[in-house]
Parts: structure tokens; C-alpha cells; sequence
């Protein structure tokens, strides 16, 4: 799949790099401030968004836990959290590793790998580890602004504690 | 009954316990939360004449592949030898009682406990211990010592439609006549055919299995909760559907045919929180579907009793499995499946489709988290009970509406039955 060399990560250049690593900062504060309105703008149009976990990952599975195909289905996600999916109130907390990026195979586009840990709070204050895992990342720069084209989310453990209402 | 095939028979509960006059319209929440009783229906239920899901055919392809499962709480190994039969055994070392088989799922020439190295063959037969005739003549086991006297623990097994069951009875009708006719006909419609796993993933909820084996029943709920559906007109009360109970009220099937979409008066005017959804998708692609089958059936629900669900809406088809993890807390696993002749369009439906349900499900995922809320409610109240009349008190299947708890009466009735309560 897209798999990083790590040689490559060095031709992304610090300036860039930044910006890259920004996106990647911003979507995860974006969730944890409980903005979900802004999730569907971190990506590109026609984006892929995909949850899964690591068993059907590495067997090339289709389906996971999470699968929008462009923005609409994004936008669909925060309609019905919003107004038709139940659940009791929670906020996540990430936790990122440092990403390592490296040039894409189409202009302006550059891949990505980044761990992240997922702490959930519920409104009791119970607070649990949620889901560990990689970013699979495909980054394009949109008008010069750094969008996802790609992020595929590849949780570590099979299980899901209770539900995902909120994306990781 | 094999009872003796798991644990000697279960001990009796420590207070007595008395079902409410009123049956099975009622459920004392005590069934919820009481450890004794859930320690009995290990024996039981899971351990006792009913056909349990060990795994799919397709999981297991091969000569030497094993794949690892729970029964109740028991863990079982569900192996193909190199004649292609298929054998199931509790995943229990004769010696010691170490788990023999580690993963989830391997292709071995034979399963070995790591512990002492006691070697089984792929159908549980003991092949040979480590050190038997001792070392440099010392020690080993005694002369009256004989392989054929210690084997994994077999379970029955049968397949039905690609499906692998097994159960610790000795005694017990085959998987079709446990199924009864109407539920057998009915998996063979939805898996009657080369299966393809598209991808799977489990969910813990924190609930007693039970409830969630009651919320698969509940067609009730179904449009009241889950609102995403609703919304969309997937799935309402207003469409011609209904509720098939098997004959001794274990198994159901409910279904929904597409019908003319009219608004029905009742949803207008309540203003029940399922109709204040935009009813446009801004990615329709979800929705995307083929019309798979010439009976009109669009969506159904099947459950086979003790804790299997085959779901099949719109062209998404999965099996969901409740495994008990103790008496407040199940793992739900959703294996969603498509057949080998699906064409790559097909194939992407039901892909897309997969969104809809699942831990993530636009539809389902409020089950995640409303049984626990049922666990949370009534493990304070073990004297007091649910109460299930809508649809009437009886126990029979309902071909005219699904606002009706018909198929969750016929869950206890079946519970009754089998715990003797």
C-alpha cells in the first residue's frame, strides 16, 4: 500500500513540512475541541476517509468501520451526529507521534505516517484509552493549501469500546 | 442433554428465583445482572442443546487451518484436516488445561500445547506427549499410560449454508430441524451461495448479552431510535413488513418490503424524533443499491437463538455474533460478506453500504451504547421487571406490522424453556 521509505522522507523540505505537519495538528485539535463542523474541510472534494483496523488492513480488506468516499459522506457524518445519531456525550483527546512524510507519486501530493493515541472522556468524567493506531495519510496542496486526499485510519486492536460517533 | 460435557450440572442459585405471573411479557432485570444465573446459562444454553456459530466455512479454506472461537465463555478450536472435514474441540490441553491453539486464526500439520508439547492431531485425537518413555530411562509416564484415553474435547459439528455450528449436546436434532423450516429457507436465500468476507470488526458493549439479544428482537425500537434510517425511508413502520417466530419461538426474521413511500399520519403527527432528519444525502453514494431478490424483502433482521444475527439490508449482508464476556460486558463481532459472483460494482454497494451499520453505523450504532444504558438502569433493581405488551402479550408471528415485541417475547419464552425458569 503506501508505506513509507524512510530515504524519501528527507526530500520533503522543513518549510514544508510544516505546513504538512500542520494539517495534520489542526485536524486532531479540531476534534478534540469538539469542532466536528470542521472535519469535512481537511479534506479534498473527492477524498477518501477510511477507518479499519489492521487485521482487514493487512489482508486488504474493504470494509472497516468507517468508509467515506468524498466530502458528502463527511458531511452526512456531522448531519447525523448532530441531529440523528444517539449517544452518551464524550470528547476525545489526541495524542500524535511525529509524521514522516515523503514525496507522492503525483504532483503535489506527499504521503504521510503518523501513530496517534485516542483518549475518550465521557461526560462523567470516566476517561479511557479509546483507539491506538497509524495515519495513512495522502496529502495534496489545493490552491497551495495542504488538504487530505487520503487518510485511512488503521486502528490497532479489532474492538470498538461501546461505538464511533466521533471520527478519529 | 451433554450438560456433563462442559461442567457437571449447575449449581442452584443461592435465591430462589420465581418468574413474574404476568410471562414472558415481562423480564426480571435480575436475569441482567446476576452472576449465578449467568454461570448457569454457560451450562445451559451454551453448553447445552442448542446449535452454536463457531465460524465461517470460508475462514477455514484449507487442510491444517484452525481458527479460534468462543462458545459462551469457552474457547473452542474449529479445524479442517487433510481430508477437508471440518472438527471442532475445546481449546483446552488434556494434560494441563493450557490453551492449545494461540491465534486467531493459523494452518498447522497439527495443533501442539506449547506448555509440555502435547502433540493432537487437526481432529483432536492425542498423538503423543513429550518425555512418555522418560528420559535415559527415567521417569516418563506410567506403563498404563494410552493416547487414546486423552484427547482434546470434541464438540458436534455441522455446516448449514457456509455457516460452522457446533454444540456440546449429544442428543440433538440436525442444524435444519433446529432451525425450523421458515428460518432455514431464509438463510439459505441470504448465504445459500460461495461466500467472500469483505472485512470484519467487533465491538464491546457493556451489557449482559442478553439485552442485546432482546434489542435484535425489538422491532419496535428499530425506526424510534435508530432515526438515520428513518429519515431516509430505508426502513419505516409504514412499509409492508412483519415478524416470522420459528416454531419454538427461539429464532425470527423480520422484514421489510420497499413500499410506495406515503407519509403515515402517525410519524407526522407525533413529531417523533425520527422524522427531524434533512432527507437529502449530500453523498447519495451510500444508498446506491440493487434489488437482489424477486420476493420484494429489502431489509431483514434473523436471529438464531442463542446469540447469531444474519443481516441483510439493502444489499448489505453481515453476520453479527454476540459472544458473553461475563455478565455485564459482550463482544458484538460484524463480519460483513458478499458472494464470490458479485461484480466489482456489486462489491462496492455493499462497501458503501457498510456504513450503516457497525460500531460506526449511521443506523445502528445507538445499539452500542442503549443496552448499557438498560445495564446502568436496572442492575440497582433486581425485584423489578421490563414490561413488553406492544403488539399484545402473545407470543406469534405478526405478518402485518413490526410495531410489536412479539419476537422479544419469544426470546424468553425460548430462555424459559431452555433455564427451566
Amino acid at each position: 500500500m503506501n508505506e513509507l521509505m524512510s530515504a524519501a522522507a528527507e526530500s520533503v523540505s522543513p518549510f514544508l513540512r510544516e505546513r504538512l505537519q500542520n494539517l495534520i495538528d489542526e485536524y486532531a485539535y479540531a476534534l478534540d475541541d469538539e469542532d466536528i463542523d470542521r472535519w469535512p474541510n481537511f479534506f479534498t472534494e473527492n477524498a477518501l476517509y477510511h477507518v479499519t483496523t489492521k487485521e482487514n488492513y493487512r489482508e486488504g480488506l474493504p470494509i472497516g468501520v468507517i468508509r467515506c468516499v468524498g466530502r458528502g459522506m463527511m458531511v452526512d457524518r456531522v448531519k447525523a451526529f448532530h441531529t440523528a445519531n444517539i449517544f452518551e456525550p464524550h470528547s476525545y483527546n489526541h495524542l500524535l507521534g511525529r509524521p514522516l512524510f515523503s514525496i507522492g507519486r503525483s504532483a503535489n501530493t506527499y504521503e504521510s505516517r503518523c501513530n496517534f493515541q485516542v483518549v475518550r472522556i465521557m461526560q462523567d468524567g470516566r476517561t479511557d484509552l479509546f483507539a491506538t493506531g497509524k495515519y495513512v495519510d495522502k496529502i495534496v496542496l489545493e490552491k497551495g493549501v495542504p488538504k487530505f486526499e487520503e487518510r485511512i485510519v488503521v486502528l490497532d486492536s479489532r474492538h470498538i469500546d461501546i461505538l464511533m460517533v466521533v471520527p478519529l | 442433554m451433554s450438560l456433563t460435557a462442559m461442567e457437571a450440572a449447575p449449581t442452584p442459585l443461592s435465591k430462589p428465583f420465581q418468574w413474574p405471573k404476568e410471562g414472558v411479557a415481562r423480564a426480571p432485570y435480575r436475569l441482567f445482572s446476576d452472576p449465578e444465573i449467568y454461570a448457569q446459562e454457560q451450562s445451559r444454553i451454551f453448553g447445552g442443546p442448542v446449535w452454536n456459530f463457531l465460524c465461517l466455512e470460508v475462514e477455514i479454506p484449507n487442510p491444517g487451518d484452525y481458527r479460534t472461537t468462543t462458545v459462551g465463555e469457552t474457547p473452542v478450536v474449529v479445524t479442517r484436516d487433510r481430508d477437508g472435514v471440518i472438527h471442532a474441540m475445546v481449546n483446552r490441553c488434556a494434560h494441563k488445561g493450557a490453551l492449545v491453539c494461540l491465534k486467531k486464526k493459523d494452518n498447522v500439520a497439527s495443533l501442539s500445547c506449547v506448555y509440555h508439547a502435547w502433540n493432537y492431531e487437526l481432529n483432536g485425537e492425542l498423538k503423543g506427549v513429550a518425555f512418555r518413555n522418560g528420559v535415559r530411562g527415567h521417569g516418563g509416564m506410567p506403563k498404563d499410560f494410552n493416547v487414546a484415553d486423552h484427547r482434546l474435547q470434541p464438540l458436534k459439528v455441522e455446516t448449514f449454508c457456509g455457516m460452522v455450528f457446533g454444540t456440546f449436546a449429544d442428543e440433538i436434532d440436525t442444524v435444519v430441524t433446529y432451525l425450523g423450516p421458515e428460518m432455514s429457507e431464509f438463510i439459505k436465500r441470504n448465504l445459500g451461495r460461495p461466500l467472500r468476507v469483505l472485512g470484519t470488526h467487533s465491538q464491546i458493549i457493556h451489557n449482559n448479552w442478553k439485552l442485546y439479544a432482546e434489542n435484535l428482537r425489538d422491532s419496535y425500537h428499530a425506526t424510534l431510535l435508530h432515526t438515520f434510517y428513518t429519515t431516509f425511508k430505508v426502513n419505516r413502520l409504514d412499509m409492508d413488513g412483519g415478524i416470522v417466530l420459528s416454531d419454538r419461538k427461539w429464532h425470527h426474521i423480520s422484514y421489510a418490503r420497499r413500499a410506495k413511500m406515503e407519509e403515515a399520519a402517525e410519524y407526522s403527527q407525533s413529531k417523533v424524533h425520527s422524522a427531524n432528519f434533512d432527507s437529502a444525502l449530500e453523498g447519495p453514494g451510500l444508498l446506491e443499491s440493487w434489488e437482489e431478490f424477486d420476493d420484494g424483502i429489502t431489509h431483514s433482521i434473523q436471529t438464531i437463538f442463542p446469540n447469531l444475527c444474519v443481516q441483510f439490508t439493502l444489499n448489505s449482508l453481515a453476520i453479527r455474533f454476540f459472544a458473553p464476556r461475563g455478565v455485564d460486558k459482550t463482544e458484538l463481532f460484524w463480519i460483513y460478506l458478499g458472494y464470490e459472483r458479485d461484480t466489482e460494482e456489486q462489491s462496492q454497494m455493499r462497501v458503501m453500504q457498510s456504513n450503516l451499520t457497525g460500531a460506526a453505523g449511521l443506523v445502528s450504532l445507538e445499539d452500542g451504547c442503549i443496552n448499557e444504558f438498560v445495564q446502568r438502569g436496572t442492575r440497582s433493581s433486581p425485584r423489578s421487571a421490563s414490561f413488553m405488551e406492544m403488539g399484545g402479550r402473545q407470543v406469534e408471528s405478526e405478518k402485518q406490522s413490526r410495531a410489536t415485541e412479539t419476537a422479544v417475547r419469544g426470546f424468553w419464552h425460548g430462555y424459559r424453556d431452555i433455564m427451566g425458569f
